[in-house]
This record gives structure tokens, C-alpha cells and sequence, in this order.
């Protein structure tokens, strides 16, 4: 059995981000999901260039971008592996992050019929999954 | 050794009083698929033909692997492949008699690339070449072309007229197939799509002049895409800088311009009267039909 994790991302055609950066943004996106948890193993170079039938030189610039975002990290003879997040932003760059990130959200829903509380309860119990879920990550890590 | 797999100088060719390809300095470097993209009768084709040396330029010249292309050696011609749409082959043949012809050919043919390539698609060896379809004579036409080593493959719209699945295939096999030398492949296609996902580099042909050498993501980068309210004021489309195209829609302005850099060009348009703008994002596809679309206006 491989020991690869598969990637879930697809190329859209008429997506205005270069094929590039829809392969960073979408292997974020797992990796902040869980689906590639911190010590898998990603695709090769070409055996991701395969899976999504693009040049194997796109995929070479996009997993350079994560490995030195600190999202991948290479092991010599291995492969590319999720690496253990690390601080990587200063606190004012966080602080800018999250609330274009609330103000996103609260955009979303503020049509919605719901009253403030109930949002807000929806919030932190998808918070406390994350909690839980990270928790687990590093004891079977240690 | 030169890094280049081609390089032209002033290569000029004339049709009578037209001319197809005009004063065109190009070079490509050796390695990778560089895709060439251009209106018809930008000259793509003619420029092929001068480079296999099966035309003569009017003036200016070229050199292909090193070697002037007017004159290119026995060896050397067995070093570049060609592919162009029409997949040309002899009908009354069956499909491994056709192989094991070309095979004597070409002493640098690989057999195991050819059983790689012809893999991707489903084609019967038995088979009569006249009883192929169209997606399986482009298969076997890429199969024969990549089986000969060649340093140097030009592929002149290949996928023309291609089903999805045998484009599907052909781009795989294109992309994925090991060779024995680090070929080079020149491509030439009108869907960006395509070109998007496998070319290395795009170079642009307008008017038998070169428009464009860069990696796609960098032409795309050159251009901006905005919605912008003059608050139907009348604007000139001279006064706009770099601009590409201007449609107007819903009494707004759909902009794409080249070679602007954001915040100078909003108050550019400020300046000329906007109330509002709204930068937007661009495909391939977009920036490559709006840079074309302009300079069809433009006279030469």
C-alpha cells in the first residue's frame, strides 16, 4: 500500500488564479481541514502533474511555495511531507488575518435568519471540534 | 554549444505582397513546451515551415539545433519531429506496417517510447490506417513523432477537431512519456485551456511579429481586468492607458488594459471621471483574446 495521502484539489477551468496558486491554495485548504494531517506524505511532483493533467514544472513552483510558506517540509530521499505548523506571522499580520476573515464571514451570514447568539454557539462548537481534533493530532504524534 | 533550440534573426517571409512573417527575432530555449498562440494567419505555420526548411525565407534566416535551416542536414532532419493537424498517413497501410516503415527511417528510433505513447490510446496494430479515428491517428502520429528521440517536436494544432477524451489522452501522453533526450516541444493552439495547463511558455504572434516570450503566469500578470461607473460620462478610448478592450455594459465600463500598475491606474481613472472601480480577475483565456483583439484594430 502507498503510504501517499491523496489530494483532493482540482484545476477549474476559467478560475482566474494561475494553476499554480489554485494547487497552494487548495492544499491549504486540506491541510487546514485535516484531510492531510501533519507527517503525511504528499503526491510526487509528477504523480500529482498526472492526477490533475498539467505540467509537472506547475506543480514543482506551487510545492516550492508551500515548502517555503513552512506549510511542507522535504525529506531528503522521501519526499514532501506536511510539516508542524510554526509561527510564522507576527501578531499584527495574525490580528489583520482574522478579522478580514470575520469580516468575510459576517458577511456571509448576516442575510441569514438567525439571531447573533445562535451564530455565534455554531461558532465556537466548530472551534471546539478543532480543538479537539488538533489535540488528538499531537498525541498521535508524540 | 548554444541553450537555444531555435533562433531566428529578421526572418522574413513574403507571399507576394504579404507578408507572413515579418522581421521576427525569436529565440527558444532548449527544453520544455512552449506553446504558440496567435490569430490565424499570424504566421505560426509559415514560420514552421521555414523552420523545417521546406520553405525559403525572403530574407533574414534561421537556425535550428545550431544549424541554418535553409539548409539543414540529413542528420540533423532526423532530429525534428512534426505533427500538424491534418495527421497525414498513408491509408491503404496497416498500422504496424506503417510503424516498422518508419522505424527504418529513423536510427534513433525508441520502441519502447513508441509502446509507451501508443498505450494512451486504444489503437489495434492490425488495424488499417484508413479505419482509424481521428483522436487515434493523432495518438499514433504523437507515438511515431516522440519514437524517433527527436530533439526538436513541432506540433501544429494538434488537438484540432480531438474528442475530450483522445485530447485528454494526447496532453497526457504529451506531458508524461519519459524520453531519452530532453525534447522540446513547440506547440501550437487556440485553446488556452490547453496551453494553461502544459506549456512551459507562451509566445505570442501577431502579424508575423513576436508579441510575446514569457511563461503564461507572467503574461497574465501584465494584465488588468476592472469594472469602472464614469457616471455616464463619454470617455475616450485613446485617453485610457494601456487599454486592451472597452465594452460597455449596464451603463459600466468593462476595461482590460495592459502593463498598469493598480493603484497608479485607478487614479488614472479617477482623473478621467470615474466614481467607481472594481478590479476584477483574468483567465488566460480573457487576457489572450483581449491583447489579440486590440491589436486587429490597430493598423500595422
Amino acid at each position: 500500500m502507498s503510504d501517499i495521502k491523496a489530494v483532493n484539489i482540482h484545476i477549474a477551468p476559467g478560475d482566474t488564479r494561475p494553476i499554480f496558486k489554485q494547487i497552494v491554495d487548495g492544499i491549504r485548504m486540506e491541510i487546514a481541514c485535516g484531510n492531510l494531517p501533519v507527517g503525511c506524505k504528499l503526491p510526487s511532483v509528477r504523480g500529482l502533474a498526472m492526477q490533475l493533467t498539467i505540467n509537472a514544472n506547475t506543480v514543482a513552483k506551487a510545492y516550492n511555495q508551500l515548502t517555503s510558506q513552512g506549510l511542507l517540509e522535504p525529506k531528503q530521499g522521501l519526499g514532501l511531507f506536511v510539516s508542524q505548523p510554526r509561527q510564522q506571522l507576527n501578531l499584527v499580520e495574525q490580528q489583520k488575518r482574522l478579522d478580514n476573515a470575520v469580516q468575510t464571514f459576517v458577511n456571509q451570514v448576516a442575510y441569514l435568519d438567525f439571531e447573533p447568539q445562535q451564530i455565534l454557539d455554531k461558532v465556537s462548537s466548530a472551534l471546539g471540534k478543532l480543538a479537539t481534533s488538533s489535540n488528538n493530532e499531537t498525541e498521535n504524534h508524540e | 554549444m548554444s541553450n537555444n533550440c531555435i533562433e531566428t534573426y529578421q526572418l522574413t517571409k513574403q507571399y507576394g505582397k504579404k507578408t507572413a512573417v515579418n522581421q521576427l527575432d525569436l529565440t527558444v530555449k532548449k527544453g520544455g513546451i512552449h506553446a504558440f498562440v496567435g490569430s490565424n494567419g499570424a504566421g505560426k505555420s509559415t514560420l514552421f515551415r521555414l523552420l523545417l526548411g521546406v520553405t525559403t525565407a525572403t530574407s533574414g534566416g534561421a537556425k535550428v539545433l545550431g544549424q541554418e535551416c535553409q539548409n539543414l542536414s540529413t542528420e540533423l532532419r532526423g532530429k525534428v519531429g512534426y505533427v500538424n493537424e491534418e495527421h497525414t498517413l498513408p491509408n491503404w497501410m496497416t498500422v504496424e506496417k506503417v510503424r516498422a516503415m518508419q522505424k527504418h527511417f529513423y536510427s534513433a528510433w525508441n520502441d519502447n517510447i513508441y509502446q509507451r505513447v501508443i498505450g494512451y490510446f486504444d489503437v489495434d496494430p492490425k488495424q488499417k490506417v484508413s479505419g482509424l479515428s481521428r483522436g487515434e491517428r493523432a495518438g499514433f502520429n504523437l507515438s511515431m513523432a516522440l519514437a524517433q528521440s527527436p530533439e526538436l517536436l513541432i506540433l501544429d494544432e494538434p488537438t484540432l477537431g480531438l474528442d475530450v477524451v483522445a485530447k485528454q489522452s494526447f496532453l497526457e501522453a504529451l506531458m508524461f512519456t519519459e524520453t531519452e533526450n530532453e525534447s522540446t516541444i513547440i506547440y501550437c493552439s487556440h485553446q488556452m485551456e490547453e496551453v494553461e495547463r502544459v506549456a512551459d511558455n507562451l509566445i505570442i504572434l501577431e502579424k508575423g511579429r513576436l508579441r510575446n516570450n514569457s511563461a503564461p503566469d507572467d503574461f497574465v500578470e501584465r494584465i488588468s481586468s476592472w469594472i469602472v461607473d464614469f457616471d455616464s460620462k463619454q470617455v475616450e478610448k485613446n485617453a485610457i492607458a494601456g487599454l486592451l478592450s472597452m465594452k460597455l455594459i449596464d451603463g459600466q465600463h468593462h476595461i482590460i488594459a495592459i502593463d498598469q500598475q493598480v493603484v497608479a491606474f485607478r487614479q488614472h481613472l479617477q482623473l478621467l471621471g470615474a466614481s467607481e472601480m472594481h478590479p476584477m480577475g483574468v483567465t488566460l483565456n480573457s487576457a489572450v483574446n483581449a491583447f489579440l483583439s486590440k491589436n486587429h484594430n490597430v493598423p500595422a
